[in-house]
């Protein structure tokens, strides 16, 4: 414990600082916790590597929970990990819910978080051999397993699917990235578009664009006088959160948690990924999953274990390989460099006091996190009652910024904010899904870039199945996903028949009767 | 003829108000310099690679030399060159190496000739660590022993990141391939990944023979027991060997100097014909909108060249395992100009 003596007050305070405005970050639709990491990254100079570590960690933890809030009460998601925190955080806060929801999703985010954290501590030199037994073919298989989700996820599922496809064809649009190993041509557009569109739309405002622009554009919609007497005034009267929502959910946030670890140290496959197959999981292997999708806690309790679980994964292979496990990793290795030390495979070996630094405040900002967020969720849940009219405004304001600030000042991504919000209002009106769209779309273009460099690696189809045995319990996993999606379309569908029989009969029953007292 | 006094007014307001209009433009072509908020854009999206620290090593001491506001954004090549292309005043300035003009030379989209297209600013730092390592037990015991392989006909798999940087190197060992054993240099494969992880993976995975890396990134790997998966050896660094002379002696991490220098030329060398040997130092450096004004051009200039006579920077750069190699923007502009059509000869060869 010797570590504990370099530490002082300000390391502590600057834990609990870096959480609050990573956590606001999070918050704000289109702020990331990877933005709130580089905006104070050239701080790590003035404020030497202990203590940069402790600002930098607690806006990564701060960042990526704080996404939580405009998933849950507007359904926006703050990050693109909180992506599946929409499907039941929205339709929870649409019943007056919305604070219970988002006591679950904190208490399910700091749960996710220490459990990633306990894993790193414990095994990352381990896990980081394990890692790379993952190679493209493997890597390209779990992508393909969350895809899989589109399938049970929708309400039809060839609507469902053709959405997916419609999504996975959006983010082809752009160059094949020579930093991903490709030949730098763009596709997929026509010449003029290149000055925008070389690098594909932006994953962000596409995000935002689809989920809230579209919700808002929806709301408005309506009008504003039913909104004022409506949904607003729910808030917290009816639902209140209590302990026992989480009774029987303890292999939920369990395995949730350790697919987010699992996800994070595999670099390349990303975050969203995470909550995703989490999401999955939960929606095939749980007793009764019919209720997800519609306002269920167990999907908050899979997405928000997982995205927060994530953070203790991805510094998995930052500090036993010396290569980021997601996007805020990576701008969180110039922390490193800046200050000379290298990360690689010995790092832990060779830094024993920051490797013990760097946990003492990661787990710090999980329960720094979990204070603020607790306490302050009544208030923050009230977000809901001001009246949309005035909300809504501020909303897209922020949107706006949001997307313009997410590449450093791009317009386009402006535009992409906007034509997506059009876009996801009038899929919504012609009947297909958002969710299987976006997560064709973020999931898309890694599938393709891993299924290309398989092929160019190995040069036969066959390696997909005679990889190693990993690539065959993925197979596995794959098929039960889609057998158990068959099996619950064909359940539903039988269901829908039996209730729309039952309301027949008895409707036929009293029309018959109407006609026989007319004649009569 | 006599004229009015009204008009000799009128001419002698217009006459004025030209003078001052004149005087005021020559007064600003002589006075343009860096102001307000300036950004400097890399030309890598990564804020833990060589390119983001070099420049943050050099953007701060030049924004508290001259009093300016000056922030890296770590932007990309593509986003770079066109923020780049929007902004003449001197808000925007780039810094970026010789991927810049390698990415042409290699025909990658996105990347024009930077030498017509953009004003070039002065270098700054080298990175000597551009590398290429073999795994531990790897039949291949240095690179001399590659290139008999590949001569002799056996297929010898290179990861790399095509297009740039990473590619340089292997073009070059391609070339001395088809100087010493002509018609054999298509036994050397190029397996094109992306990133330093996905070039480590290839050759965990055992798809690649070679991989380029850096000294920075894979040192630690070199040290692994040989029974780990992971272990690597370097088998050749392409800097120069006066550049790896100025090196600090203790090296990086647990490699010294001394160390390094067994995989520069003479000990390694990559044959360009007629007598010359290929080097690669990977340098960087700043560029500029074509239209900005010299005014800054020069200001920045006398800036680093005052900053570099302290002394200061170039402590801080070869602490980060960088050396120092300032030149200022006109010497910097013949420099890579010479270097890239040496290069193009290489690239032209092999094509």
């Amino acid at each position: 414990m010797e570590f504990l003596s370099v530490l002082d007050v300000s390391f502590f305070l600057l834990v609990g600082f870096g959480t609050l405005v990573g956590i606001i970050f999070g918050a704000i639709p289109g702020m990331t916790a990877t933005m709130a990491v580089a905006v104070c990254l050239p701080l790590t100079y003035a404020l030497g590597l202990n203590n940069g570590l402790a600002l930098l960690l607690g806006l990564y933890v701060g960042g990526i929970s704080g996404g939580m809030v405009p998933a849950v009460l507007l359904n926006i998601p703050g990050t693109p990990s909180s992506i599946t925190t929409t499907f039941d955080g929205y339709p929870m806060a649409r019943r007056g819910e919305g604070e219970k929801a988002l006591r679950i999703c904190v208490i399910a985010s700091v749960i996710g978080g220490l459990i990633s954290a306990a894993v790193l501590f414990l095994f990352a030199p381990l896990l980081a051999d394990f890692s790379i037994k993952f190679s493209y073919v493997e890597k390209f298989l779990i992508i393909l397993l969350a895809l899989s989700v589109i399938a049970s996820l929708s309400n039809s599922m060839l609507i469902g699917i053709f959405s997916g496809v419609i999504g996975i064809w959006l983010s082809l649009i752009g160059d094949y990235s020579i930093s991903d190993g490709g030949n730098g041509h763009t596709r997929l557009m026509f010449d003029f578009m290149e000055p925008y569109l070389f690098e594909g739309f932006s994953l962000l405002p596409v995000l935002i664009g689809i989920f809230g622009i579209s919700t808002i554009l929806l709301e408005a919609e309506k009008g504003v006088k039913r909104d004022v007497a409506g949904e607003r005034v729910k808030i917290g009267a009816s639902g209140r959160f209590s302990l026992s929502t989480f009774k029987g959910s303890l292999t939920n946030l369990t395995r949730s948690s350790f697919i987010g670890t699992f996800v994070g140290m595999l670099p390349g496959v990303g975050g969203s990924a995470a909550s995703v197959l989490a999401y999955t999981q939960e929606k095939n292997l749980a007793k009764d999953s019919s209720q997800m999708g519609k306002g269920a806690p167990q999907g908050l309790i899979a997405s928000e274990s997982a995205n927060n679980a994530l953070t203790g994964g991805a510094l998995i292979p930052l500090l036993s390989l010396g290569i980021p496990g997601d996007a805020t990793t990576a701008v969180l290795i110039g922390a490193f460099t800046l200050q000379g030390i290298q990360v690689g495979p010995l790092f832990i070996p060779e830094n024993h006091e920051t490797w013990y630094i760097m946990m003492t405040a990661l787990v710090l900002a999980n329960f720094v996190m979990f204070v603020l967020m607790f306490f302050a969720i009544k208030h923050i849940a009230k977000v809901v009652m001001v009246p949309k009219h005035i909300l809504y405004p501020l909303i897209v304001m922020m949107c706006v910024v949001g997307a313009y600030a997410i590449n450093y000042g791009i317009m386009f991504d402006v535009w992409t904010l906007l034509i997506f919000g059009v876009l996801g209002y009038l899929i919504q009106k012609i009947g297909l899904e958002v969710a299987p769209l976006i997560i064709g779309f973020i999931l898309g273009s890694q599938a393709e870039v891993y299924f290309v460099k398989s092929l160019e690696s190995f040069g036969t189809y066959s390696i997909f199945f005679t990889k190693s045995p990993i690539a065959l319990v993925l197979w596995a996993l794959i098929a039960a996903s889609v057998l158990f999606a068959i099996a619950m379309g064909f359940k539903s569908r039988a269901r829908q028949k039996m209730e729309l029989s039952q309301m027949h009969t008895p409707s036929n029953t009293t029309a018959g009767k109407r006609h026989d007292s007319t004649n009569g | 003829m006599l004229l009015s006094r009204k008009t000799l007014m009128n001419v002698s307001v217009a006459a004025a108000m030209m003078g001052a209009t004149l005087g005021s433009s020559v007064a600003m072509a002589q006075d343009a310099q860096l102001r307000g908020n300036v950004r400097v854009v890399i030309g890598s999206t990564s804020t833990g690679g060589d390119t983001y620290q070099n420049a943050s090593i050099v953007v701060d001491r030049l924004a508290e030399h001259l009093g300016v506001n000056m922030k890296v954004d770590a932007v990309g090549a593509s986003s770079a060159f066109r923020t780049l292309d929007r902004d003449s005043r001197g808000n925007t300035l780039m810094i970026f190496h010789d991927q810049s003009y390698l990415g042409h030379l290699y025909g990658v989209q996105g990347y024009d000739d930077i030498f017509e297209k953009y004003t070039i600013g002065p270098t700054i730092a080298i990175n000597p660590g551009n590398a290429y390592l073999v795994p531990m037990d790897s039949p291949y015991q240095s690179l001399d022993d590659i290139i008999e392989a590949v001569g002799s006909g056996e297929t010898v798999r290179v990861a790399i990141q095509p297009g740039g940087v990473s590619e340089i190197g292997f073009s070059a060992l391609k070339n001395a391939i088809a100087i010493e054993h002509p018609g054999q240099e298509d036994n050397l494969v190029a397996v094109n990944t992306g990133s330093q992880s996905d070039k480590n993976q290839q050759l965990f995975d055992g798809q690649a023979d070679v991989i380029n890396g850096s000294v920075q990134a894979n040192e630690q790997y070199t040290r692994l027991p040989e029974s780990d998966q992971k272990a690597m050896r370097f088998v050749w660094l392409t800097a120069r060997q006066d550049t790896i002379e100025q090196a600090p002696e203790e090296g990086l991490g647990q490699t010294t100097r001394d160390q390094l220098l067994e995989y520069v030329e003479p000990n390694v060398t990559v044959t360009m014909g007629d007598d010359e040997n290929f080097t690669f130092d990977k340098e960087f450096f700043f560029l500029y909108n074509k239209e900005m004004d010299q005014g800054i051009v020069d200001q920045i200039d006398e800036a680093l060249e005052a900053i570099y006579a302290e002394g200061d920077i170039q402590e801080a750069q070869l602490s980060a395992f960088f050396i120092p190699d300032f030149k200022p923007s006109q010497e910097a502009s013949d420099y890579l100009q010479e270097k890239m059509s040496r290069y193009q000869e290489i690239i032209d060869n092999i094509n």
